[in-house]
């Protein structure tokens, strides 16, 4: 039977992994639907209405698999991890029920307003429904990052008769990396959210359907996406400093090297060699790894070699998440620069090829947000508090056969549920927003030949 | 009142909740399976808006006891690996079968039917669960020291259909208050009546059965027989009471006294454990977190759990009223 300390390890990051793409898009989109009835209201513009519909339900669908995968995480402490419970739950616990509190109730009380009530409440009551639940993502991002960012750089607590017991709440709440963690996480839903809404409103340009639908939304998703990213570039500058300052082992794997290298290259392929503390293959480039780390070309990368043997994170899996954070990261504000370039010209809506891109770029937040998540959570191995607690200790007395085959539970009825999720969003888009005015007698297929002068014909 | 009295209260109050009120949720998705194609859903559609409130009393109340007393989270937990991980993924497909059967191109009966075997498959984990509290989980020092197995011995089994059939009383009495015409006549009355009487017999079974395993019970029972006699007594007269209100057409009484039933149940097994939170093995005492941290949740729950119950309610009164056989407006 395989270890059970990584059995149990892997099933929370499968249902974590799972759970968080969830809460990821509907963090975005509960703040975009707000500004978007909110700008109905204001403005008594239907088109505003039609976009409001249009994204609630599939903010609907991401919201329920949210959910559910959600309660799970919150039994899992015990069921997996029941020594770190034991050991931290009063210090955790206390943070999680405030946000079950201050969060998970306001957003399911007021969900079933925002989802059935269009007819049933007046529209500022429905407003007011839509802003409470979006309070509610943000509200239940910051307690659970106040959480998670304890265990990364815990503060405020003594360790006394073998538990973690709070001296100071202020201080465990506001421990030293939130600050940072907690807007990174919150951009990272918007951006995350921006792309999602472009990739939409660019497929239906491509195919020269809901035109004036996909036209708005393309535009505000580009404008929140650009300043957003440019909020985020500085961001994660920053909480990198921040990282190096309290998790050096963390900041050492993700940049790859074994040694200290002086005016070092940006590593983007490594193959570690944990056994002879080298790297068998490595690839980057030139003195960009000074620049970006040190902002000197001269300046020295630290390696994992600082750190002892057994206190090391896993090298691979840390650098690897995080190039995909960066490189896609890159990849997204580049495009949303491409995409006011192309704006301030005035032939955003017909450039096919970068309305291509941004079909394919549509999912790269959610991949940004997952590469972000696993350099932090592998990052902090192998200790699950942060140079206090190892995960070995932490682990319930669970047989491994018991823990193996509920992950097996849980890959098939998740992936039933992700099935589920994108079959009928596929099809949401597919439908395409209500009651949008179509040019009428011109089959699709023919306008799909002559994108040019449909795109005339419907402004 | 000392802190590991009023924690133990939070988590007692929060399990009450969830068990009213995802109780009738549940039985109304067991319900689904026996009701007509042309009924479910109608009988699904009267859940909707308020569900998800209602499951979050399930995260408060497991929350609560890992914030408060992390100790008997840590022990219970493991030993409840096998129904808590099953009822967890029950309680998933139940979740997604809502969001996704009003999705244009869902096959709507297919979801109905997983919504109802997420629902029964949930229900009697909980029941499990209950069964296996109450007999007592094996523990040895501050960790649970027994099979995950255990949980599938005779007693829980009795408790997983008592509960079923308890949230089938519920449901019903649901269905009564939302519903109309012959659904509300035929359907709803019937399966209210026959999970009362259901529920009458196996509770019956299930004292008797909690007595026989657990002698902490038995001794609890000669030092305190009147009590409990009362509160079985009590237990019964409500039960009797929803089965007689429903003939008599009251709308809204047989769900509340199936409630009443159900409050007298959870409140008389926490008298009989207490001062135990993991029932006849360790104290509230000695299973608390220190008393900073319950502090803070203690007064989080006093200051936000009012506007908590001050909205849900609002979200009911906004969808007051018969759930109607078509959909009205389904965003």
């Amino acid at each position: 039977m395989p270890d059970p300390v990584l059995l149990a390890r892997i099933q929370f990051a499968f249902t974590v992994s799972f759970h968080i793409v969830f809460p990821t898009m509907s963090i975005g989109l509960a703040l975009f639907l707000a500004i978007v009835e909110g700008l109905w209201l204001k403005t008594g513009d239907g088109l505003y209405l039609r976009i409001y519909r249009f994204w609630l339900r599939i903010f609907a669908l991401g919201f329920g698999v949210g959910v559910v995968t959600g309660i799970v995480l919150s039994f899992q402490f015990g069921t997996n991890f029941s020594r770190f419970a034991q050991m931290a739950g009063s210090v955790l616990g206390p943070m999680i029920g405030l946000e079950v509190l201050t969060s998970f109730f306001l957003e399911a009380g007021f969900l079933g307003i925002m989802l059935f009530g269009f007819k049933r409440v007046g529209p500022r009551l429905h407003f007011l429904a839509t802003c409470m639940v979006a309070l509610g993502t943000i509200l239940s991002a910051s307690w659970i990052l106040a959480a998670n960012s304890w265990m990364q750089t815990p503060a405020g607590f003594a360790f006394t008769d073998g538990r973690f017991v709070p001296v100071e709440w202020l201080k465990v709440i506001f421990n030293p990396s939130v600050p940072y963690r907690l807007p990174h996480m919150l951009l990272a839903a918007y951006i995350t959210a921006s792309f999602l809404v472009a990739g939409v409103a660019a497929h239906y340009l491509l195919q020269q359907r809901h035109v004036a639908f996909a036209r708005r939304t393309l535009s505000m998703a580009l404008a929140f996406a650009s300043v957003l990213i440019a909020a985020q570039v500085f961001l994660g500058d920053l909480l990198a400093g921040v990282v190096a300052r309290h998790q050096p082992a963390k900041i050492q794997a993700i940049e790859g090297n074994w040694n200290d290298v002086p005016r070092a290259d940006y590593l983007l392929v490594i193959v570690p060699d944990s056994q002879r503390e080298r790297n068998s293959v490595q690839l980057g480039i030139p003195l960009l790894g000074s620049l970006l780390v040190t902002h000197s070309v001269d300046g020295t990368v630290p390696g994992l070699r600082n750190t002892p043997p057994a206190d090391r994170p896993p090298m691979g899996p840390v650098f690897y998440g995080f190039r995909v954070m960066y490189l896609l990261g890159t990849a997204m504000f580049f495009t949303a620069c491409a995409g006011l370039w192309l704006k301030w010209r005035g032939t955003l809506f017909e450039s096919r090829r970068f309305l291509r891109l941004l079909v394919w770029m549509s999912p790269t937040g959610l991949l940004a947000t997952l590469g972000g998540w696993y350099t932090a959570e592998i990052g902090r191995q192998p200790y699950v508090v942060y140079g206090q607690l190892r995960t070995v200790d932490a682990i319930s007395p669970v047989p491994p056969g018991a823990v193996l085959s509920s992950l097996v539970a849980f890959v098939l009825i998740y992936g039933l549920f992700l099935y589920g999720f994108l079959r009928l969003t596929s099809m949401a888009i597919r439908k395409g927003p209500e009651g949008d005015p179509q040019p009428a007698g011109s089959p699709p297929a023919v306008r799909r030949t002559r994108p040019a002068l449909a795109v005339l014909r419907s402004t | 009142m000392d802190l590991p009295s009023l924690s133990a209260l939070v988590v007692l109050f929060s399990l009450t909740m969830y068990s009213l009120l995802d109780g009738f949720d549940l039985g109304v998705g067991v319900l689904v399976l026996f009701g007509r194609a042309g009924d479910r859903d109608c009988m699904v559609r009267s859940l909707s808006p308020t569900w998800d409130g209602n499951e979050t009393w399930l995260i408060m109340a497991g929350v609560a006891l890992l914030g408060l007393f992390p100790v008997a989270y840590g022990v219970l937990l493991p030993a409840l690996y096998l129904p808590l991980v099953t009822m967890l993924l029950a309680l998933g497909f139940r979740g997604v079968a809502f969001e996704f059967r009003v999705q244009p191109g869902a096959r709507r009966a297919w979801w109905d039917r997983a919504f109802g075997i997420g629902s029964l498959v949930a229900a009697l984990c909980q029941g499990l669960v209950a069964g296996a509290l109450i007999e007592g989980v094996s523990v040895s020092g501050h960790a649970f020291s027994g099979s995950v197995l255990d949980v599938l011995r005779p007693f829980p089994l009795l408790m997983a259909v008592t509960l079923v059939s308890g949230y089938m009383a519920l449901g019903g009495g649901w269905l009564y208050l939302k519903t109309d015409g012959l659904l509300q006549r035929h359907f709803a009355r019937k399966a209210l009546t026959c999970s009362v009487f259901a529920f009458a017999a196996l509770g019956m079974l299930a004292i008797a059965g909690a007595a026989v395993t657990q002698s902490a019970l038995q001794d609890d029972w000669r030092q305190h027989g009147l009590r409990h006699a009362a509160v079985v007594l009590l237990f019964y007269g409500a039960l009797y009471a929803a089965v007689s209100a429903a003939r008599s057409g009251s709308e809204r009484a047989p769900l509340l006294w199936c409630g009443a039933a159900f409050v007298l149940a959870l409140t008389g097994f926490a008298a009989a454990v207490w001062p135990d939170v993991v029932p006849f093995r360790i104290s509230a005492e000695l299973a608390s977190s220190p008393a900073r941290s319950q502090a803070l949740l203690l007064w989080g729950f006093a200051v936000v759990a009012p506007m908590v119950l001050v909205y849900s309610a609002l979200g009911y009164r906004v969808f007051r009223g018969k759930t109607p056989l078509v959909a009205e407006d389904e965003s």
